[in-house]
């Protein structure tokens, strides 16, 4: 697996890079990095992908310095600047999402194109999102999916020490705790009050069935961003990436390719 | 050893199909409450807490929880104030204030101070973490901050109580330019520190490093505690801790009766009641971040060296274990009051326990039974265990407090073969 330790400030991230091309950063959701994921090697056919394993989840650390989400935000601009590719496409999903357009309000000179996936970091109170932290498995199952047959194909990255019988109850706690940093009781540390900042040509992607994130938040977030475009997939919930691979693929590139 | 009266301030009207129906915690309707019935039972408590102070307990113990009908007590300063005014001599225990809940903080040790005061000087600072369900859903502090935001809290509050001049506080999470308290507690340099916990390995940290008085509040007795309270020992060991019982804090449902048959009568219902009236979402129980992996990992180790069955705590959930099988599993401690004295000396000896926070009274339980209760116990119970760590040194309770109960202390013979 494509996968390096990069020293970022006091972090070590764990960044998934393949490909040649325009750099694209790709920034996780809340659950977990997708790893070897399929949607990330069709990326990396056309562009040079780095996909950071965010602070705090699985073997990334540097966690403890983080404050807040421009700290969080700051954490991949650093990383950008160690990359030394220049401007980057960013694309966020989910949690990555919320943190890809904090990134893009702080570092426009950083940020080429930005494609936000089924975001979190906005609030309506008339469409409220679903509590992903009071879930249980099979409802998160049934919030995440068009199809819960789709659930098999989610990747997630490697861990060095997957031995245990609670390993992945344990890395799943680990996780989780990061992202209520961010998210709990409800995921929004201000973004709207930035998104009319960010110039940059945005997608907002979204699955028509996600279950977690109304479909009222794209068109937000587009009403926000005074450069978006919306695109719906449909047949897809949470992660069209994975859902709706093939959908998904067109959508990002024919923007990012204009 | 030590004996702090205690009661969780639960509704005692909710019916078993209410229950049934409906969440008990965070998210439990308000229809199910009358606040007229909440009033009559805080004023009861408060004259069970005053009856306690005239009847040889140690201390009267007061907890904060929210949006619950298990116990409803979102501000245990407020229940204290009521005792603090119109009791002499036992210590008012704080067990505790959340400290990651109050912004600023500052505002624990100013409330706790004018506690010490009130009371001259009786005042035991309680600092807790909150249940998940009180902390991180009905108070909304994500679950990874939590820690952090108590530690930050403990820091200001131990500084506002103790430092002689005004100062600037430039926190993660408080910012004040000007800390200068007033008033300051009676007990110097701070009133005692408790800080209980239900096995987390950085809480044991905590309490070796600075000499606190640990606390394993739970109600579920000996055998589910055991694994819990011997690893706490044997860890303190290690560290080189002092492993004084008197730093050792546990809770105990107990019924006291004339005879055992008794007991079962006039106590049966309400310990029913008390176990079988909650209904918590598992999912609001263990929210992510709220423990660290490492303490996680821990707790599974424990619990598997529990001799108390996944299968036995369901089944005291349910409300399915007669009166005198909760007894058998150490869930409460029921009986005469000769067959009580005998089961808390060898728990306190067995779990190494200085500080027995009994729970007198439980559920729906009136409150002429829980005054017998509370007399029973502290005239027939609590003079005949007196000699238990009588040796050990005790500066985790109020020297005040300490002088008065003591004063009034009965005393008995034959203490020690009882």
């Amino acid at each position: 697996m494509p996968l390096t330790t990069q020293t970022v400030d006091d972090a070590q991230i764990r960044v998934w890079s393949a490909g040649s091309g325009s750099p694209l950063l790709f920034l996780h959701g809340f659950e977990q990095h997708p790893g070897d994921a399929p949607f990330l090697q069709r990326l990396a056919q056309s562009h040079s992908v780095y996909a950071p394993e965010l602070p705090g989840y699985g073997e990334s650390t540097g966690f403890e310095s983080i404050h807040d989400i421009f700290d969080m935000a700051m954490r991949f601009r650093r990383l950008v600047e160690h990359l030394g590719t220049g401007p980057v496409d960013v694309i966020g999903h989910c949690l990555g999402g919320m943190i890809a357009g904090e990134f893009a309000a702080t570092s426009p000179h950083l940020v080429r194109k930005l494609v936000l996936v089924d975001a979190w970091g906005l609030w309506i109170d008339a469409d409220q999102p679903a509590d992903p932290f009071v879930l249980n498995p099979e409802q998160l199952k049934q919030a995440k999916w068009h199809d819960v047959a789709a659930a098999e194909r989610e990747t997630s990255i490697a861990q060095s020490h997957p031995d245990g019988a609670n390993a992945a109850m344990l890395l799943r706690q680990q996780n989780l705790g990061v992202a209520t940093k961010f998210m709990w009781p409800i995921a929004d540390r201000g973004l709207s009050r930035r998104l009319p900042y960010v110039s940059t040509p945005t997608l907002i992607v979204h699955g028509e069935s996600d279950g977690l994130i109304p479909s009222a938040y794209a068109d937000e977030f587009a009403r926000l961003l005074p450069n978006a475009e919306v695109a719906r997939i449909s047949g897809a919930g949470h992660l069209p990436q994975v859902e709706r691979e093939d959908a998904f693929i067109t959508a990002v590139e024919t923007f990012l390719a204009k | 050893m030590k004996f702090h009266w205690f009661a969780e301030v639960t509704y005692g009207h909710t019916t078993a199909e209410e229950v049934k129906n409906n969440h008990t915690w965070v998210d439990a309707p308000a229809t199910m409450h009358d606040p007229l019935k909440v009033g009559k039972t805080y004023q009861m408590f408060i004259r069970l807490m005053q009856l306690a102070d005239r009847s040889n307990f140690d201390g009267l113990a007061v907890n904060e929880h929210h949006q619950t009908s298990f116990a409803m007590s979102p501000s245990p300063n407020l229940i204290a104030a009521s005792v603090a005014g119109t009791t002499e001599n036992a210590a008012i225990l704080i067990i505790g204030d959340s400290l990651a809940l109050y912004n600023p903080p500052t505002r624990i040790a100013e409330e706790m101070a004018y506690l010490d005061c009130l009371s001259e000087g009786r005042v035991i600072a309680g600092f807790v973490y909150g249940t998940p369900m009180d902390s991180t859903f009905c108070y909304g502090v994500p679950p990874v901050e939590l820690r952090d935001r108590f530690r930050e809290a403990r820091e200001l509050i131990l500084k506002a109580w103790e430092s002689p001049e005004p100062f600037a506080f430039n926190g993660k999470y408080n910012k004040l330019r000007y800390v200068n308290l007033w008033p300051r507690p009676v007990q110097k340099p701070r009133p005692p520190i408790w800080v209980p916990g239900s096995g987390s390995v950085e809480t044991w940290d905590l309490v070796i490093d600075e000499d606190y008085c640990y606390g394993h509040l739970s109600f579920s007795g000996l055998r589910s505690a055991k694994p819990v309270v011997d690893g706490f020992w044997d860890y303190v060991d290690q560290r080189g801790g002092d492993t004084n019982p008197n730093r050792m804090a546990f809770t105990q449902i107990c019924c006291v009766a004339e005879t055992d048959e008794q007991a079962e009568k006039d106590y049966a219902e309400a310990v029913n009641y008390f176990y079988s009236r909650q209904n918590v979402n598992p999912a609001f129980a263990q929210p992510p971040g709220y423990r660290t992996v490492k303490s996680i990992a821990h707790d599974i180790e424990m619990r598997g060296a529990s001799s108390l069955s996944n299968e036995d705590r369901m089944r005291a959930a349910r409300g399915e274990m007669s009166f005198w099988e909760y007894d058998e599993k150490g869930y409460i401690i029921a009986g005469t009051p000769e067959r009580v004295r005998q089961r808390i000396r060898e728990l306190a000896t067995d779990l190494r326990i200085g500080q027995l926070i009994p729970t007198l009274h439980m559920g729906n339980l009136s409150e002429e039974l829980a005054a017998k209760n509370t007399q029973l116990f502290g005239t027939e119970v609590i003079p005949y265990l007196r000699d238990l760590w009588a040796d050990q040194p005790d500066h985790w309770t109020p020297a005040v407090s300490q002088q008065r109960v003591n004063a009034n202390m009965p005393q008995v013979a034959g203490v020690a073969g009882n």
